[in-house]
């Protein structure tokens, strides 16, 4: 115990070395950076507190900052801009579903949806599609984005006025439900193509372009927070080693028992520090909250709507179109599996396996993605209705072919548009009204989310420096009494 | 000093940087940016990319040379990647061995009219597709009575053992087409030829690839039917996780149909036989 002082008394009773540098006595090595006089140590070690001090606050408000700036992006700006662009892709091919539902009906009335009805909700989803590619246009941060953006806006351009045509020419030659006349079918082919080839899949792309600046934000953001976080521990552990340092020290050399403002000090640096870690760690796991379980969740899920929209859609051309039926079914199975994915070669088989299928795993696609992600409140439920639903919604599109094959199209063309239960029309609209019920959980997810990492950063820009002010006046409060002795 | 608001993504790197450097010296601590894979193919200076050797006009190796539509969209990316001509490398794979070729790294990537599946991806990471290939049919020029998929019904069809055309034609389709064994197209080709069948039916770039090669072989002109009965999204396989390299190479595929590339590739490949292409960019995967 006594060894110590003795050791720093007599360092300090040595002549200084200044006077001989060429002695015996001159220190080596890192010795020669301790100051000799006890008033000079005492300053070194404040000194040396307020640095660490310093440097504390400074990783704890670069950290907090960052944890701001990636709930900013996620939460307030480009996340919440990504997802109103994700429905982009569910107006784009609800226009072309539209459209394919006006020349089917003809006009015929009394089928549950009319012309009119069809070409009002056409009219709606263009409306709506422009507001989000508008958007989509200002996410795009690279000028392959920006080319995309303007691609999608020309090949828009040329669907439309092709199916201004084919609406055109249909009405000039009116006709009951049932596959219009070749010359209208031949012009509802290119701008279904030209949707199909090239605006879908642009805009698809565009969306899942806006999507990666989120992604990388969310990365960037939540390695810079937990770095942060071992940054504050790491900082605030030298500066709580500094200041029992500096206690040990003075107490040691005044022979006093505790020096109190350095030891509130000390507690307000350790309450510091671990406030810190603790707030950091909770906004990274905030953040991976609203990125996972709502942002990617959200977006997955639109993507399944949009895809199981485009399904739908291809089921009504299937009608519409007899002599491209087998590629109608063939894109119908297709996007189905995307979204639920079961192994079948054909239509029949998947509708068998899809049939077949009981509780929620053992399948892939959009759905399985969603069935693998557990521990959110009323997902369970929300997903079993989706299944169901969509069970449902699959069984009518068997029923329908059988019927087409039957011979009987007017039939399938009555079971596809009616309203009642048990048409596809209205099944599918059940089965779309439970994905948007999911898609709504996690979107809650993602609002608490957001909004639990908004607090847990507020007051921290004027938190941070009072604390750092009252640990520096602490250590003032506890150095200069005794600094005060030497003068 | 340092902003709460309106830091760039890039500045932000810096200053958890410069929040690293000062941890370094205060604690020695460790600073890894979590998230970068160093063996991300969007950061490599070479590549190794797995590819066909046998299939004509999209990978073909004669000697130690490739060529062909995939060999072609491989040097395009990795060019687009920042990795020039001289430090492509090409290594034959199979159907059996692609996804264990990515796990174990001997390949970066495999571009060999790879279909996009939802099991496959379960195992590897898709960028692209680059196309969407077709099951379509081939037959003789002089043969007119092929219009559909259905027309198929009591005509001799080619069957390779292991390929899901046939059944796909026959099971699935439930057209009744007579099974003529083969052990390889090649061989589908030289049946077809002599008429020992009357058609092959498989993705359509590799039948427009046989059909080329017919051409120049000097054998009875083909003809491609054009009535694709499936979609085939040819990927790009990566890694498993590779998200980075997967947006890298999206990108590549995206400025290579913006600026022509694509097209200008499949006219030069397909154009010839009459196989109608498709010259739009392919709606992608995404990457996670």
């Amino acid at each position: 115990m006594t060894a110590v002082p003795q050791a720093v008394q007599q360092a300090a009773a040595a002549p200084p070395a200044r006077r001989e540098p060429r002695g015996p006595v001159r220190r080596r090595g890192p010795a020669r950076l301790v100051p000799r006089t006890a008033a000079a140590r005492v300053r070194a070690l404040a000194a040396l507190v307020v640095v660490a001090l310093a440097v504390t606050l400074a990783v704890t408000w670069n950290a907090v900052a960052d944890a701001r700036h990636g709930m900013r992006v996620i939460g307030h700006d480009a996340g919440p801009q990504v997802v109103a662009t994700s429905d982009l892709y569910f107006q784009l091919t609800d226009m072309d579903a539209q459209l394919a539902n006006a020349l089917l009906i003809g006009g015929s009335q009394g089928l549950g949806a009319t012309r009119a009805q069809a070409l009002a909700r056409y009219e709606q989803n263009h409306a709506k599609a422009a507001t989000a590619l508008l958007q989509a246009a200002k996410l795009a941060d690279e000028p392959s984005e920006n080319a995309t953006a303007q691609e999608v806006v020309i090949a828009l351009g040329d669907y439309e006025r092709l199916a201004g045509q084919a609406l055109l020419l249909d009405q000039q030659f009116g006709h009951t439900a049932g596959p219009p006349s070749q010359r209208v079918l031949d012009l509802y082919r290119q701008a279904s193509d030209i949707m199909k080839l090239d605006v879908l899949p642009k805009a698809y792309n565009l969306t899942l372009d806006n999507g990666t600046l989120v992604r990388h934000t969310y990365e960037d953001e939540r390695a810079a927070v937990r770095n942060g976080v071992i940054a504050v521990v790491a900082a605030g552990a030298v500066l709580v080693v500094l200041l029992l340092a500096l206690q040990v020290f003075l107490t040691r050399r005044f022979r006093r028992v505790l020096n109190p403002p350095l030891a509130l000090a000390t507690l307000v640096a350790v309450a510091l520090t671990a406030f810190g870690a603790v707030t950091l760690s909770a906004q990274s796991a905030h953040l991976k909250r609203a990125k996972e379980d709502g942002f990617d969740s959200i977006l997955s899920l639109s993507r399944a709507r949009a895809i199981g929209n485009s399904a739908n859609a291809d089921q009504t051309r299937y009608l519409l179109d007899p002599g491209r039926a087998d590629t109608y079914e063939q894109v119908f199975l297709s996007k189905s599996q995307s979204v639920l994915y079961l192994k079948a070669g054909n239509l029949a088989a998947y509708n068998d396996a899809v049939q077949r299928q009981r509780g929620r795993t053992g399948f892939l696609g959009f759905l399985g993605t969603e069935a693998a992600q557990r521990g959110i409140a009323g997902q369970d439920a929300a997903l079993a209705k989706v299944i169901a639903a969509y069970r449902t919604f699959q069984a009518d599109d068997h029923r329908i072919r059988g019927l087409v094959e039957a011979g009987r199209r007017d039939e399938a063309i009555r079971a596809r548009l009616g309203r009642t239960a048990g048409s596809s029309a209205a099944d599918f609209a059940a089965y779309d009204g439970s994905l948007v019920k999911l898609v709504q959980i996690h979107r809650d997810v993602f609002d608490d989310a957001v909004r639990d990492g908004d607090g847990g950063t507020r007051h921290w820009e004027w938190g941070l420096p009072v604390a750092g002010l009252l640990v520096a006046a602490l250590v003032l409060l506890g150095v200069r009494p005794r600094l005060a002795e030497y003068r | 000093m340092l902003a709460w608001t309106g830091a760039s993504t890039r500045a932000l790197a810096r200053r958890s940087g410069a929040a690293c450097a000062a941890l370094a010296l205060l604690a020695a601590g460790g600073c890894a940016v979590a998230g970068a894979d160093g063996d991300s193919v969007a950061r490599k200076d070479e590549l190794v990319i797995g590819m066909s050797p046998d299939k004509p006009g999209l990978g073909m190796r004669t000697g130690s040379t490739y060529s062909g539509f995939d060999v072609d969209v491989a040097r395009e990316i990795a060019k687009r990647l920042g990795v020039p001509a001289g430090k492509v490398a090409f290594r034959p794979v199979t159907s059996a061995t692609r996804e264990k070729m990515l796990r174990a790294h001997d390949v970066d990537m495999v571009i060999a009219s790879y279909s996009v599946t939802p099991e496959r991806k379960t195992q590897v990471t898709f960028a692209g597709p680059y196309y969407v290939a077709h099951q379509d049919i081939l037959v003789r020029r002089s043969d007119t009575s092929i219009k559909n998929v259905r027309d198929l019904k009591g005509k001799r069809l080619c069957d390779v053992p292991g390929s899901v055309s046939f059944p796909r034609v026959t099971r699935e389709r439930g057209v009744a087409a007579v099974s003529v064994k083969a052990d390889t197209y090649g061989e589908c080709l030289t049946k077809l030829q002599s008429g020992a069948l009357d058609a092959v039916s498989t993705d359509d770039l590799i039948l427009a690839g046989m059909a080329a090669q017919s051409a120049k072989d000097g054998g009875a002109p083909l003809r491609i039917v054009n009535a694709p009965i499936s979609d085939e999204p040819y990927g790009v396989g990566l890694a498993r996780d590779d998200v980075d390299g997967c947006e890298a190479v999206n990108k590549a595929i995206t400025t290579m149909y913006q600026d022509g590339t694509a097209a200008k590739l499949l006219k030069q490949w397909f154009g010839p036989v009459g196989l109608q292409v498709t010259t739009t960019v392919p709606q992608f995967e995404g990457c996670d």
